[in-house]
Order: C-alpha cells, then structure tokens, then sequence
C-alpha cells in the first residue's frame, strides 16, 4: 500500500494485484466459508433469528434517534461514578486528550486491547513517535503490529496470514521456537505479552457499545485480554465514536448474542464485559483512574444525512465483509480505510470526504448480501447507490462519466440512432474478435480480463415484430 | 467546550427527521413475521422469544447449559451436596496439582475450599497483582448462570475483584442450582435488584475458556485467560 498516491489509483492498482493473485484468493474464501457454516449453525438455533434482528436494529434506532439525550446521560452518569469523560470533536482533539493523560502518568509502557477507533486516530504512530512502548495485546492485531501492517479485516486482523508466515515472523521478532502449530504459536504471544500486562502504565480500550442508562461501556472479546487490560495497569483510557450508545442495560441481551452471532458465528463471545468508573471503595482491584474518549471526528455530518444516518446503527460485527463478493476478491488492505468491506465503502466517504473517496461505492456488485446479512438490517448496498447519486449530483463524476451520460441520452431518445449504435456495435463485435483481449483492441482496459459473448441473432425488437 | 459543540452538532443534524422509507425498510421483512412493539420493553421480550428456547424448568436449563458447555468446553459439574461440590475440588486439586490458589471472601467459596492443603490467596482486599499470577487457579462465586447461554454472571463483588476469574491458568466458579436464570436479560435484572443504583464497576458474562482462532481460524483455548473453565453447580 502506498501513502503517496490517491485512494482511487491506490484501490485499482491493489485490486488487481489481490485479484491475480489465486493463492491468496482461495484461502481466504477458504477461510470465510468456515466462518459461513458455523454462523449458520449458530442463527438456526435460534427461534425466530429475522425478528430478533428488527429488535435489534430497533435499539440502535432508539439511540440514534435522541444520540443527544443519551450521550450526555452516558456522560453524566459515567462522571458521577468518578470517570472522567473527554469530549473530542477530532482525531487531533482525541490523540493529545490520550497522550495527556500518558503524560501526567508518566507512563512508560501502554497495553492495548482491540479498537479500531485508535487505528482511525493513528494513536499508535502518536505513541511511538513520543516514545512510549505500545503493545497490542489482541492476537490478530499483535501479529499485525509486528509486520507494521494495518488490520486486514476488523474483526479477523491476521485472517489474510498462514501459520507459516506467522511462524517466520514469531522467529524473527520474538526469537521463538520454529513451529507452524497455532496452539504453539499463540502459546508464544501468551508468554511475552503476560508480562506487559504487569508492567503497562496505562491500559487503551476500545468499546463496543456505550450503555447510557447506567454509564457503563460494554467490551466484547474471546482472549481476555481487553478484560487483563482493563482489571491490571492502573489507569485505563477507553476510545470510542459517540454512536456506539445504546439507551438501556437489558439491551444488550439482545445486542450480544446477535454481535457473537454475525461476527464470528458463536452464539456468545467469551467475555462480554460491561465497565462503569474505576475502582469504587468497596472493591480490591482495578484502575483508580478511567478515562472514556468520546469521538465525532465527522460521524455528526453522517449523522445529519437523513437516509445514511443509518449506517450509525452498525455494531461492528463484520458479517457484511464475510459475505460480500468484492471482499472476497480484492481483500482488506486494498481498501485502505480502517473500516473495510461494505460497511466502510459506506461511511469512509462520510467520514474522509466524498471525493477522494467516492470510488468505493463502485466496489459493489450490488447484490445486497451485505445488507441481507446485516444483523441491524442497515440498507447497505442501497446506501451505496445513495453515494453514488451524491457523488453524481455534485458533480464529480469526471468529465468522461458526464459526455457518456449525454451521448447516451442523445441515443436513447432517437430510436433510429439507438438502432444504428446497435448494428455498430455488432459489428464492432465482429471486427474485434481476431484481436480480442490484446493491447490493440480498442477496448483493451474491460475485455482483457473478460469474455464477450456473441450477441443474440435477432434482437429483442425484431423478435417482437415476427411475433406480430 | 467541545461537550457543548458536540451535543449541538447532534442536535442539529437530529432537526431532520430520519427518511421514512429508510427507516421502513429497518422494520420491514419480506417473511410475515412476528414483531413485537417497539422500545424497550419488546425487545427485553425479544431476548426470550426470538433468541434460543432454554425452557423453562431447572432440569431444562441444566440439560441446555450441558450441551452449549460441551461445546464451549466448559467442564460442568453438577453434585448434590457441597460435600461433594468439596470432594469435587479436593479431586481437582490433585488432577492439576495445584499448589496455590486465588480465592475470595465468598460463603460458598470459602466453604468448599477450607479444607484444601494449599496455600491461599485472597483477593477481597488489596492483594499483588503479580501475585495472583503465581496461582494455578482462581475459584470464584457468581451473581448467576445463564442457561441460553451457558456463561457464569460475575461483578466484582460476587468474583473477588476483576482480576481472579481471568488471571490464573484456571477458573473454578461454584455455584447454586437457586442462581440458574433463562437469559442474559433476567442476570441484569438479578444485578439490578441486588445493587440498585450502587453499580459494581465491573461486570462480566464469562462463557467458556479463553479462546482464540486468529490463526488461520484453528481454536486455541487460552489466548489470554484461563485455558481451563470449570463449573460447579450444587443442585439438591
């Protein structure tokens, strides 16, 4: 991946070579067809897994809807059980509230559970350029944190990595063992990173949901290791987007299991872990600090889109990219966003500018599987269309996009010159059959990795004549 | 201040009314399917009667948690008496060779493990973190056990802190058939009866060992935690 050229050029030089390459390809459709049979396992149990859905989707409506009303109760009565709340309107404001609180610590060493706002904020590039010692301490995001390599999906960091290169990598960073066992392998990530855990200042958490009734963020996980970094270092900093709300505790009886469900296939997560302030009086561990950071860094311009406030609902579960056939073909990194898949061709472009942007509502096939999956019914692929008629409507569709858009009109109107086109075009068909997919074809750029089929004999029009 | 700014901004882009078709299509399916009244209290209801059925005796959830135990591997025991739920733990301490162990001041707790020839940790008060790590085992109470799911509800209080149930190498939660609930909605509502508005700032539904399949999708248990989830249930 390359920072210097645009994400457009970026995302088409990455999507072919991802695409070329039928190793990779194949194994990571191997690997998100494991995920599709146990998921489907796990929703048959349930009794009715489509209402239990529009529930679902209905509580994140209700935190959407007044996200004012209970961001500040989440506030408030986070703050009355002695957690400081920290209010940030950007990436900037976020990364120096974090490196404030490091600071006054005087902090050596910080652990990190899994969350991706930090890598939305580039905390860690912050970090480390102040010199502090930044250990991710999840198993996915560890591993791609010693290849300095961004997570390739949001769920499953590693999925794109075979034992093998994990095996060359563990022997290369770490001096471990030559094994290409997963068991042994991660056996090896248990042994260094229990240590950090003793000795971190401060632990950085994500959130993936905020409970306004009673102040409390909720961590999903299956290592322990948000709950390690959460119970150990004596101060604990939690980064999360402000629409991870939801109004009431008993939600998340709901919430959880369908999170565990979409998300990897289990009927629940190990640990679902819900945290309100530091440690009270009456209790013999934890952090005497909590610090819960609340971002917009533009979610409040997606959320005043009246139709694409929707995607706002979205509880991070990752079903859309495990299904969707872009994904499956182009991976994550070509992406280059932190949210990958079609929930991130969604709300990159909200979040990061239309314009440089724009292009990921093309990665689609339109097949709706993203939004048939999604376990808070968000209208995925349809959002993307809505990008497109924005993207469109202010004018950005480029100079060539707009003559094809006249020309076609101009053809379309003429029933003479519509049929003039279409004998063009077969012979056009014809004639370019002999040099078909070689560099002199006139349409070179589409027909080198696809086949025309000849057209029909007879077109629609003159069979509908011979009808008659 | 940015609280301010913030909330404005949410105000602001809220004096729009969500799209009506938008917001249909949320609700709508193309299956005729039952759907229960908006807001809260439907969806509480949801968790019973869309998610998993459990059924509704002791013997039904005892049979469900099995199953998902198994699956989860979970060792789960279920013993008549606290005698045995003794016998048990004394049984364990052998098999692993335990000779150090994280406990807690819990009656159920402290009444199984009082005649174990180990030595004690007790995390009720300040304790060394490091400590703990030292322990082959934390054995811990519990606010409740979930059959729909087959997790042990755990706060603060009812576990000995944040920090037993999940640092050792192994978990042993004691429990009583009495603490057995059908879903995640009725262990909040225990917690909410028993603390009110005092909240414990830790709360956790453990499920299962410590797990992870971040390579190449092959389960290991214990990434982080425990590798090892033991559940004893006393059921007269």
């Amino acid at each position: 991946m390359s920072q210097s050229t645009n994400p457009t050029t970026q995302f088409q030089t990455d999507a072919n070579r991802v695409t070329a390459d039928d190793d990779r390809r194949s194994f990571l459709r191997s690997s998100l067809r494991g995920y599709q049979t146990t998921r489907t396992a796990t929703q048959e149990r349930f009794l009715n897994y489509e209402s239990a859905r529009i529930a679902a989707g209905d509580a994140k409506w209700e935190a959407i809807e007044n996200l004012d009303t209970y961001l500040a109760q989440f506030a408030d009565k986070l703050e009355a059980r002695g957690a400081t709340v920290h209010w940030c309107n950007d990436s900037e404001e976020a990364r120096s509230a974090i490196l404030e609180i490091i600071k006054k610590h005087d902090a050596q060493s910080v652990i990190k559970s899994k969350c991706m706002t930090t890598e939305e904020i580039h905390l860690n590039d912050l970090l480390e350029k102040e010199g502090f010692e930044v250990v991710e301490s999840d198993l996915g995001e560890f591993i791609v944190q010693l290849r300095e390599e961004a997570p390739y999906h949001f769920v499953f960091p590693a999925m794109h990595l075979k034992k093998e290169e994990i095996n060359t990598l563990f022997q290369e960073k770490l001096k471990s063992i030559n094994t290409n066992d997963p068991e042994e392998l991660t056996m090896v990530a248990r042994e260094v990173l229990r240590q950090k855990y003793l000795s971190a200042d401060i632990g950085i958490s994500g959130a993936n949901f905020g409970v306004a009734e009673t102040g409390m963020i909720s961590i999903t996980e299956n290592e322990g290791n948000a709950r390690l970094t959460t119970s150990l270092p004596k101060v604990h900093i939690s980064l999360m987007g402000i629409e991870k709300i939801i109004p009431r505790l008993e939600d998340l009886a709901l919430l959880l299991p369908m999170l565990a469900t979409a998300g990897t296939g289990q009927h629940l997560t190990c640990y679902n872990s819900q945290l309100g302030g530091p440690r009270q009086e009456d209790e013999s561990d934890g952090p005497v600090e909590m610090h819960v950071v609340l971002l917009d860094n533009h979610r409040t311009r997606l959320l005043a889109d009246p139709e694409q406030r929707d995607a706002l609902r979205c509880i991070r579960c990752g079903a859309c990219l495990n299904v969707c056939p872009i994904f499956k073909n182009v991976g994550g990194h070509t992406y280059g966003t932190t949210y990958q898949g079609p929930i991130g061709s969604v709300i990159t472009p909200h979040l990061r500018g239309l314009k440089d942007w724009k292009h990921l509502s093309h990665s689609s096939s339109l097949c709706g599987a993203c939004s048939e999956t999604c376990p808070v019914k968000i209208d995925l692929h349809h959002h993307l269309l809505r990008n497109r008629r924005d993207a469109a409507g202010k004018g950005q569709g480029g100079i060539g996009e707009k003559i094809l858009m006249v020309g076609f009109t101009i053809v379309m109107r003429r029933p003479w010159l519509y049929r003039l086109a279409g004998g063009l075009g077969k012979l056009g068909h014809v004639l370019t059959k002999p040099i078909h997919g070689t560099r002199i074809d006139p349409f070179y750029a589409w027909k080198k990795t696809r086949d025309l089929d000849d057209p029909a004999k007879q077109s629609f029009k003159q069979y509908w004549k011979s009808r008659k | 201040m940015s609280r301010d700014a913030i909330l404005g901004r949410v105000r602001e882009a809220l004096s729009v009314k969500t799209d009506a078709h938008v917001r249909e299509v949320a609700k709508k399916s193309s299956h005729s399917l039952p759907v229960l009244a908006n807001g809260p209290d439907g969806r509480t209801q949801a968790v019973k009667e869309f998610l998993p059925f459990v059924g509704d005796s002791l013997e039904d959830h005892i049979a469900a948690f099995k199953v998902l135990s198994e699956k989860l591997q979970t060792e789960f025991i279920v013993v008549p008496t606290i005698e045995e739920a003794r016998q048990t733990l004394e049984r364990l301490r052998q098999q692993h060779q335990w000779k150090r162990i994280g406990v807690h001041d819990h009656e159920l707790v402290q009444s199984c493990v009082d005649q174990l020839q180990v030595e004690f940790l007790n995390t009720s008060s300040n304790y060394d973190a490091r400590e703990l790590e030292k322990c082959d085992v934390g054995v811990s109470g519990c606010d409740a056990l979930i059959a729909q799911t087959a997790s042990a509800l755990v706060t603060n209080h009812s576990a000995g802190g944040r920090a037993l149930s999940v640092l050792p190498p192994h978990h042993v939660v004691v429990a009583d058939a009495s603490q057995m609930v059908t879903t995640m909605a009725d262990g909040f509502a225990l917690i909410r009866e028993k603390h009110d508005e005092k909240w414990p700032s830790f709360i956790s539904f453990i499920t299962g060992p410590s797990r992870t399949a971040d390579i190449e999708r092959v389960l290991v248990l214990g990434a982080h935690g425990p590798k090892k989830l033991t559940i004893i249930m006393i059921a007269a």
